[in-house]
């Protein structure tokens, strides 16, 4: 990218909550992974300007964290949906359908792993287990788990979640 | 010092050696691909796995575990070499064995190893590597198909070179090396990592298809480009250069090089190179013989006598530019000068005014274990950047602290806890008293043995800090804490870099930088330096032999004048392209249009040339033999590589040709010459070629002893008022006018432009790419604009290097120019 293409998105993103977090860690020696968490709680996701923000603030390679921002599962960077959608996709539930589920969610909202519908409401996740095979299949979505689920009430439950906004 | 047995022999080394370290000073070979001699240890690859008696049960990786006293080592057993061998099983599972076409074959540790532990099947399978190569840019290839994660191009990145282009992203089978956001590269190109790799996972791409490794016929020399004078081995095939080897075990430079001494060698095949020698007739620069052109030198040169003019670039050897000091006492004249004749006064009289010397006082290497570096200006990265390397490690690996006065931002205030001294433009002799003064009220300066102590205390009644940060913009803080700093530390060095594009006040600040080095005991300190670094590769041998104006004799500035007033005759001019690189074109233009008889001796038709009555064509480094001296004062060797294009000759064959023509006799061969120059020059006496060995020869020994101790007063100035000020200088990827023929930097900074800090060019409504205008009385100059982060509000920054720019025309050796946009 161009400095000039980097400065224009630069523009689009306010980074004064990025430039808070780390006025909070700026002292604090290999601070690099709260800074990244916390940023990625404000934002959502971790934007590749607050990237460049930090590798100038914290005086560490942009490189450096793109390596430790793809090392870790948590980090994200790309938006990511207001609900996250995630399908179970362990041993129970795929004996118990799982797959469907998947495919039912793909069909409504258009979203396979890990993609984020355009409306940035709904992020789909198939993860291994969750830890709740008693109730195989399970979904979650942020925090509340859906056990027992099927093909109808994934789609019952993604309606709810589209209804709330 | 620590004793242990390596297959049965008996090894004392040093107790932080590893057992790798151990082995190969006991000359036992273990097999490595990670390991890096100048990269700390790492442990990555396995290969180089030993067993160890007290530490039975394991192998041990003997590149990153420490010897303790009585270990016994066994490097070679049936478990080993089954180990090694799964190792590289491994290895080859995803590695896309491409080895016919890859530039890396012959020399690729991986296909060695492979041959060495007869690895003829794999037990293993899996997918081979299907990833997309990086050709983005025209100089460095990477094909991570071939990678095999050793690290050693991430560490170099990080730990010499101090960009961090690349990192490990992701993990498990899906680590790979890479930049950050995974795009093409895009940083220095210096190319270290290109000589780290142990694969073909990384290669110079101008070198893709050119010659297999065992086609080259490799020959030592030195760069051509600055001060630094790192050993280039070049890589010749058809008396062609090829591509650069990488060699750490000749020079100064310990293998590590930038973009123009890896990539900058093309120039020397460069089509548009001067072939025949041409004079004017009827008008037009016509081809003519040698024995004519010569003749005709001789006779304008000896019409013109005392009132001819020499002037003379700073990248001629030793051995030439003590020919042309005999050349110009034959024509009889005493004005000889180079490098337009006033950036390098910080040493000739700065210097020998306080200390008596005219040289930096210590060594490069010395800089890697200093407790704190001044850095005046942050270009002395650009300027001389592998230097820079060592500062960078330095600071890095040591933990120095690291003050850069600076008018913009650079690579050096980027480092680690970089203490950056931003000021407005001109005004680095005011800081430098600050620090003096600092230094001298807090009792902290060392005045003992010091001359004119109290003279420089009245004279710095002005400078207490915080008046001087009031007219620098500097915190008055920052100055103090970097005053105490370098008086504290036990090693300390100062750095300055001199050269066109840096003439403004060079004596001043060349004076206010001793006047510190005294202070703070730098000068003549073992361990610690004043650094006052040439831009050009025999800036100090210039210095050394004298090609400066004689006790009669006229500077450049005042042949330039002199030629103008139709005072001066004839002018020789040898390796310089003045009117693209002097300070004030116009004044250039017009003493080289009046000037009667003009010879220009270069490698390619410049402007200068162009205005010339004689031109004569020259050879490149890489076609000669003789010695230069690089700012460091250490002699080192060219070696000509490959002959000379057409009928061009060397600048020793062509002052030969010369003075035969003034009834003169020359000795035959450059090494003779190194005889007689050595007799005559004071600092050289007592040297002779054998004494210049791998490492070069340093004169003067590794420190050098200041002759005098006077601090001499030398007043600042006053900030330059106006909105947006220009400043001139250095850019990383040029050097001279001579890269601007050189592919490789061409590639990455491919035209001149003009960079404008992103609040100006915000303000000013001014995009990367756009076509800007610069005006002063003096005229317009025109360019692309570059935006960038590093300078502040109102301060704009245009490279030197491109003749088309006209850039001379406002730059008439000023420190900054108020100029108006638009």
């Amino acid at each position: 990218m161009t400095e000039t293409a980097q400065q224009v998105q630069e523009e689009e993103i306010d980074l004064t909550a990025a430039n808070e977090v780390i006025d909070k860690y700026q002292d604090m020696h290999g601070a690099l992974m709260p800074v990244l968490q916390e940023i990625q709680e404000a934002y959502g996701y971790i934007p590749e300007e607050t990237v460049h923000l930090t590798a100038e603030r914290l005086n560490v390679y942009a490189s450096q964290i793109y390596g430790v921002l793809t090392f870790y599962a948590q980090f994200h960077l790309e938006p990511r949906g207001k609900y996250i959608i995630r399908v179970c996709m362990g041993t129970a539930c795929h004996v118990k359908g799982a797959g469907r589920i998947g495919d039912t969610i793909k069909e409504q909202l258009g979203v396979g792993h890990a993609e984020t519908t355009e409306d940035l409401l709904f992020t789909a996740e198939y993860v291994a287990c969750i830890g709740a095979c008693g109730m195989a299949p399970v979904i979650m979505v942020n925090d509340a788990t859906y056990g027992s689920i099927t093909v109808q009430k994934t789609q019952e439950v993604v309606k709810k979640y589209q209804a709330m906004g | 010092m620590v004793n242990l047995t390596i297959d049965g022999k008996e090894v004392t080394v040093s107790k932080t050696a590893t057992i790798y370290e151990a082995a190969c000073e006991a000359g036992v070979h273990i097999p490595v691909l990670c390991y890096a001699k100048k990269l700390l240890p790492y442990g990555a690859c396995r290969i180089c796995l030993v067993e160890v008696e007290q530490m039975k049960g394991r192998l041990i990786p003997s590149c990153t575990t420490p010897v303790t006293e009585g270990m016994v080592v066994t490097t070679t057993s049936d478990e080993i070499v089954k180990v090694r061998k799964t190792v590289l099983e491994f290895l080859l599972v995803n590695h896309v064995v491409d080895c016919p076409v890859c530039d890396k074959g012959g020399e690729c540790d991986l296909q060695d190893l492979s041959y060495e532990y007869e690895v003829v099947t794999n037990r293993f399978e899996g997918e081979k590597f299907d990833l997309p190569t990086d050709e983005v840019n025209p100089l460095i290839e990477r094909n991570m198909n071939r990678c095999v994660l050793c690290g050693k191009c991430v560490r170099v990145c990080d730990e010499i070179v101090g960009y961090g282009s690349y990192s490990f992203i992701n993990r498990g089978f899906e680590t790979k090396i890479a930049t950050a956001f995974d795009r093409g590269l895009n940083c220095e190109f210096c190319g270290q990592c290109v000589s780290m790799c142990p694969v073909g996972a990384i290669l110079p791409r101008p070198f893709k298809f050119k010659a297999r490794p065992w086609q080259l016929k490799e020959v030592d020399s030195v760069c051509g480009y600055c001060g630094n004078g790192c050993t280039i081995t070049l890589g010749t095939k058809d008396k062609k250069v090829e591509t650069i080897r990488f060699n750490d075990k000749t020079g100064v430079n310990d293998g590590n090089l930038c973009i123009r001494g890896r990539f900058g060698y093309s120039y020397v095949n460069s089509d548009e190179r001067l072939t025949k020698p041409l004079i004017r007739k009827d008008g037009e620069l016509v081809e003519a013989s040698w024995d004519e052109a010569l003749a005709a030198a001789v006779e304008g040169l000896k019409q013109a006598g005392s009132a001819a003019g020499v002037i003379s670039g700073a990248r001629l050897t030793n051995e030439e530019l003590f020919l042309l000091k005999n050349l110009a006492a034959a024509i009889g004249t005493d004005n000889l000068d180079n490098s337009g004749g006033e950036c390098y006064k910080g040493v000739t009289e700065g210097l020998q005014q306080t200390l008596g010397l005219q040289a930096s006082t210590a060594t490069f290497p010395q800089v890697e274990n200093c407790d704190a570096v001044l850095s005046i200006r942050s270009d002395f990265y650009e300027t001389h950047p592998v230097f820079g390397m060592v500062v960078n490690q330095a600071v890095r690996r040591n933990n120095a602290k690291l003050s850069v006065i600076a008018d913009k931002r650079g690579k050096f205030t980027k480092l680690p806890n970089a203490r950056t001294l931003l000021h407005k433009p001109g005004l680095e002799v005011n800081i430098l008293n600050a620090m003096a003064r600092v230094l001298l009220d807090e009792g902290l300066a060392k005045t003992e043995r010091l001359n004119g102590v109290e003279e420089l205390k009245g004279a710095l009644a002005d400078y207490a800090p915080e008046t001087v940060a009031a007219t620098t913009g500097v915190d008055a803080e920052a100055i103090k804490v970097a005053a105490r700093e370098l008086a504290a530390a036990e090693n300390a060095a100062i750095l300055l870099a001199y050269g066109l594009p840096y003439t403004a006040a060079s004596k001043e600040l060349g004076i206010a930088a001793a006047n510190l080095a005294l202070l703070t005991g730098i000068a003549g300190r073992p361990g610690s330096g004043l650094y006052l670094c040439g831009e050009k590769s025999n800036s100090q041998g210039a210095i050394d032999l004298g090609i400066l104006p004689g006790a009669e004799g006229m500077g450049v500035q005042q042949m330039l004048t002199a030629a103008t007033e139709n005072q001066l005759k004839a002018l020789y001019v040898v390796g310089e392209d003045m009117l693209s690189s002097y300070p004030d074109r116009d004044a250039v233009e017009q003493a080289l249009s009046k000037v009667p008889f003009l010879v220009v001796q270069d490698i390619f038709m410049s402007p200068t040339a162009q205005k010339a009555h004689v031109v004569l064509p020259a050879a490149s480094f890489a076609e000669k033999n003789g010695t230069v001296t690089n700012a460091e004062r250490r002699l080192q060797q060219l070696r000509s590589a490959i002959p000379s294009p057409g009928e061009a000759r060397t600048d020793f064959a062509i002052l030969q040709g010369l003075l035969t023509g003034f009834g003169q006799d020359a000795a035959a061969a450059p090494a003779d010459v190194f005889g007689q120059l050595c007799a005559a020059t004071d600092q050289y006496r007592g040297i002779d070629l054998e004494m210049i060995g791998p490492q070069g020869y340093v004169w003067g020994g590794d420190i050098l002893t200041p002759i005098t101790r006077n601090l001499v007063p030398v007043a600042g100035t006053q900030p330059v008022d106006a909105e947006y000020q220009l400043l001139v200088g250095s850019s990383l990827y040029h050097s001279g006018t001579v890269s601007t023929h050189a592919k490789g930097p061409q590639a990455v900074v491919a035209e001149a432009y003009i960079e404008f800090g992103r609040e100006d060019a915000k303000a000013l409504n001014i995009q990367e790419g756009d076509l800007v205008k610069l005006r002063t009385d003096a005229g317009e100059i025109q360019a692309k604009a570059k935006v960038d982060r590093r300078l502040p509000q109102g301060v704009l920054f245009a490279p030197y290097h491109f003749g088309a720019l006209k850039l001379n025309k406002l730059y008439r050796g000023q420190a900054a120019i108020p100029v108006q946009v638009g």
